[in-house]
């Protein structure tokens, strides 16, 4: 308590929660047992924003790690159940926070409320903020005292079914009617109309149980029953379900999931940030094991079942069993007149999870896959120590041969790969020591070891070392790298995070990669580097300024005409400016300046610009609305512009702006009651001196394109 | 051939000193120790005591590529028994002794810095006379002088220091106006906790980009301190530890450059004992 008032003494922001926390604990003496910490609206733009420094492109799966972040959200994690792997998975604290976290826990015993978090030395206000939303402070007991299974389902509150829709309004190429072809065939058009829907259930019950349903249509995809060609109404259905703690059965999972061990070399789910603003915490992965999924990402999940068991304190044994089929564009390879019969191949493996024209549809599905794999750990209780043994075997139904170009030399090719992995997790004092090593069939290597070291209160730094050989082939990992996929790279990082005075704090990192052997669109080896530097200040609680430069050099193709393709040096660098700010408790305000810059060797230097402006209010509790309206300027596609836009819960939006113009949105949230909340948003793009916008069968005549959405929630 | 020298040293320019400015991505132009004397002579106002160093380094694992380095510094001015100054009363003289290179191409340079600390500023200079010799075309020789000072911003806690090398602009050949590089570096390094030495800095030879360096420091325990640090135009990441025997100091850097490979570093430098008679 002593220390306590010390605490109290040099803050006073906390010492205002701590007399709310002393006035509530005096008013209701009944209920002083679990105080419930009013739950806060989580800044979720604010925390991506943090999390990765920039968006790249729109091809990276954000979505899938939104989706985790509110998975937290919903059923938000216990901080008196939750394991060492679990806090590192909120990517939110530090290891030496979570270390006190779970000491205090030891020493105390549970947590009477969340704002006893304050008496841990180790977390900060602003720590524990930001962690507020996504944790809560339960019961430690059993579920047995909750009722049967169905009853506890049926009762939970914590469900929610999701309808939206989409659509975009002018109209595009892909939807009039086809035209001739000069060889007197019909261009390709989009089959289905362009509305986008969604139907998605969840319930769910942290360390109990796990109900999902997920149905949805793209743009330009049909509604169609014919078992044929395995259509069956919505394009992608996804359900699941899941039990967890019933004694030594930790997990099982049947229907569709993720998987994460180790350091995301082999398996590794969506909860993936990479190199961003967050310089620290973000870089080791945690031991998650089995989680279900209801995402709409038409990849990277499994299909079947998967369970873990606890055989013996310490001990996890899980095994997996995946059988799904994926896109993939499969070819007859030609006739040799030798040969009695064509024997088909699959060239490549599609994750767009779009199935709009006669083409696409034809790769839709059209290869099984086959995963089978388990995992070993062992980490004994009250140590920090951690390893584990994964492998992973996958079986195709056809044999993948990618084309025969020189930068897919040492890609994966064949039917079958088997990788395995070794992994291990290490803290001592004030180090965290991690790591993860695998091989593949092919033989090659991965590795990937990093070590995050709090060097005093206020400063941490990291580094990591990874190596993922040009012929490793791993399908289902996403551990650190530049690369998306994990092959063909080495590379060092360097992360520092610094809290020089209060309020302030800078994050950077200097990362170093080599491409050993060729790439798409990089003719060579190549190499290269990424810097980013970041300072924050937080004038008051509410608001918050940072300045953010990021520069990236890295080998491509040169742009001109050579006799040979070279790669040359292109570099590529950001700026951003964010302000935000709650002058009142109804109104936000925020403000976002951002360029870049982009120069190919001794080439132009080219630029890119974003001024946006965001406001939001909440005239009512139950009615919020928000907007913003950007102006846009760049000289290319390769200075094109991405910026986070606010969007209906559990959607996510990063449109890229290039050319010149301006983007506006607004979005209206509005609960009807107790169990029903509705979105509407509407977004538009005007483009100045075009004709035409996008391209394709993408392609709108005129210079706009606007899109609404909207979206319900009921809660049963 | 131009991109192994563009990373070794800028050819006559200010170079790397020491194994603890390797390890730290060679921002060097806060700190003050005996290898101040090449680094920024500002530097050497701090010591006051005689202290003697030898250096040697490595390039990418080509023999050719090696230097090898000797200095000293010598407090002026009579210390009084059990005095605890953090300065010399006259200022504190340094020499140093460098070369770099094979048989086919070498560079020899004989320094002399002095440094003096007011206060919370130090200021230096530096004279070299510089010789540069190609097998076949014979040799050159050059005088370079060089201006540096160091300023605690907020003192104990963050310090800024700036380096001229070469002010002279001197001129090596008549054939393309060779001259020596002229080189101006400007830094701070923080100290943010007792522990902890954070270090930026930036280099810019006037015929080269501008490089931007940055290092930290950890003082695990008295005697060992542990070192990382970058340097953007080289691409070069460097880690490094330091190690305290008594009077004497170990300091070995390994700098990993992303085409190039491997460089290493090491110093070993002796401080000397007081002395009660006031040296010449």
């Amino acid at each position: 308590m002593r220390r306590l008032g010390k605490w109290v003494r040099q803050n006073r922001a906390g010492a205002w929660l701590l007399a709310a926390l002393l006035s509530a604990v005096g008013a209701l003496p009944a209920r002083a047992q679990v105080q419930d910490y009013p739950r806060q609206r989580p800044d979720l733009d604010r925390l991506m924003q943090e999390l990765f420094a920039e968006p790249q492109s729109d091809q990276v799966p954000y979505e899938d790690l939104y989706e985790t972040l509110l998975q937290y959200l919903q059923t938000p994690l216990n901080l008196n159940t939750a394991t060492r792997e679990e806090l590192t998975g909120l990517l939110l604290l530090s290891q030496p926070q979570i270390t006190a976290l779970l000491e205090h826990r030891e020493r105390n015993g549970a947590l009477l409320s969340l704002y006893e978090l304050q008496s841990i030395d180790e977390l900060d206000l602003r720590t524990i903020y930001r962690l507020a939303p996504f944790a809560t402070v339960g019961e430690p007991s059993g579920n047995a005292v909750r009722g049967p299974l169905w009853q506890r389902i049926r009762q939970e509150d914590n469900n929610a079914l999701f309808l939206r829709y989409e659509r975009v309004l002018e109209e595009r190429k892909g939807y009039t009617a086809p035209t001739l072809n000069s060889n007197g065939t019909a261009s390709s058009r989009y089959l289905g109309s362009p509305d986008k829907l969604l139907v998605r259930f969840r319930t769910s019950h942290a360390r109990d149980f796990s109900v999902g349903l997920a149905a949805e249509k793209d743009a330009g995809e049909q509604f169609a029953w014919s078992p044929s060609t395995r259509r069956y109404g919505f394009d992608y259905y996804s359900a699941h379900l899941g039990l967890f703690e019933r004694g030594q059965l930790k997990a099982v999972i049947v229907g569709d999931y993720q998987l994460q061990f180790g350091q995301g070399l082999l398996l590794s789910s969506g909860l993936q940030v990479g190199k961003g603003a967050e310089t620290i915490t973000t870089l080791r992965r945690s031991n998650l094991g089995i989680r279900p999924y209801t995402s709409v990402l038409e990849s990277s999940f499994f299909r079947g079942a998967a369970a873990t068991v606890a055989p013996a304190p310490g001990w996890r044994l899980t095994g997996f069993a995946s059988l799904k089929r994926v896109d993939a564009t499969l070819r007859s390879a030609l006739a040799d007149s030798l040969e009695e019969e064509t024997t088909d191949f699959a060239s490549g493996l599609l994750l767009t999870g779009f199935h709009r024209t006669a083409s696409e549809l034809r790769n839709r599905r059209s290869l099984r896959e086959g995963v089978v794999g388990g995992n070993v750990s062992f980490a004994p209780a009250g140590s920090q120590l951690s390893l584990g043994l994964t492998a992973v075997g996958t079986t195709f139904g056809q044999p993948l041969q990618r084309r025969p170009e020189p930068y897919n030399r040492y890609e994966f090719g064949g039917r079958q790969n088997l990788a395995v992995s070794a992994h291990y997790s290490y803290g001592w004092r004030n180090l965290s020591l991690f790591g993860e090593t695998a091989r593949s069939s092919s033989g090659g290597l991965g590795t990937v070891n990093g070590l995050l070291a709090s060097l005093g209160s206020d400063v941490d730094a990291a580094v990591l070392y990874r190596h993922y050989a040009r012929n490793f082939h791993t399908l289902y990992g996403n551990a650190f790298g530049e690369n998306t996929r994990n092959i063909n790279e080495s590379g060092l990082y360097l992360g520092l995070k610094l809290r020089p005075v209060a309020r302030w704090e800078l994050s950077a990192y200097y990362d170093q990669f080599r491409f050993p052997w060729l790439r798409y669109q990089v003719s060579a080896p190549s190499r290269g580097y990424d810097w980013l530097v970041r300072v924050a200040f937080s004038p008051t609680k509410t608001s918050q300024l940072y300045a953010q430069v990021r520069t990236r050099q890295k080998a491509y193709d040169a742009d001109d005409v050579r006799p040979m393709p070279e790669p040359v040096p292109t570099l590529r660098r950001s700026l951003l400016l964010f302000y935000d700010t709650n002058p009142t408790p109804i109104l936000s305000l925020r403000t976002r300046l951002q360029g870049t810059h982009h120069r190919q060797h001794l080439g132009p230097r080219r630029t890119g610009y974003l001024l946006a402006q965001d406001v939001a209010v909440q005239p009512l509790r139950t009615l919020r609305l928000s907007a913003r309206y950007a102006l846009f300027d760049t000289d290319d596609y390769d200075t094109r512009q991405y910026a986070y836009e606010q969007d209906v819960l559990y959607a996510f939006s990063v449109p890229a702006l290039a050319g010149r113009g301006t983007r506006v949105y607004a979005l209206a949230e509005y609960k009807m009651g107790r169990h029903v909340t509705v979105w509407v948003r509407y977004a538009s793009t005007t483009y100045r001196g075009q004709q035409t916008v996008g391209s394709g069968l993408e392609e709108i005549q005129g210079p706009q394109r606007s899109e609404v959405k909207a979206q319900l929630r009921l809660t049963l | 051939m131009c991109l192994p020298l563009l990373g070794a040293a800028q050819g006559n320019g200010p170079g790397v000193r020491g194994g603890r400015a390797a390890a730290l991505g060679n921002a060097s132009v806060t700190l003050a120790d005996v290898w101040a004397v090449g680094n920024n002579a500002a530097g050497l106002g701090v010591l006051t005591r005689p202290e003697a160093a030898v250096y040697a380094d490595n390039r990418f694992l080509i023999p050719e590529f090696g230097n090898a380095a000797l200095a000293a510094a010598l407090p002026l001015g009579k210390q009084p028994a059990g005095s605890t100054a953090t300065a010399a009363p006259h200022g504190v003289v340094g020499v140093e002794l460098q070369r770099f290179g094979g048989k086919l191409y070498n560079e020899q340079r004989a320094g002399v810095g002095y440094g003096y600390r007011l206060g919370l500023f130090s200021v230096g200079a530096r004279a070299d006379v510089l010789q540069v010799r190609i097998e076949g075309l014979g040799s050159r020789r050059a005088v370079a002088l060089s201006l540096g000072g160091q300023a605690e911003v907020i003192p104990q806690k963050l310090t800024f220091g700036a380096y001229l090398y070469n002010l002279n602009q001197a001129r090596l050949a008549e054939y393309q106006a060779e001259r020596v590089p002229t080189v101006l570096k400007a830094g701070l390094s923080y100290r943010a906790t007792p522990k902890v030495l954070l270090l930026v800095e930036t280099e810019k030879d006037v015929e080269q980009a501008a490089d931007f360096k940055a290092g930290l420091e950890y003082q695990v325990v008295e005697a060992l301190a542990l070192r990382a640090g970058v340097a953007t135009l080289t691409e070069q990441m460097t880690g490094g530890l330091g190690l305290r025997f008594g009077r004497a100091r170990l300091d070995y850097a390994a700098a990993w450059h992303n085409a190039l490979g491997l460089s290493q570093h090491i110093s070993v430098s002796l401080r000397l004992e007081p002395k009660t008679e006031a040296a010449p």
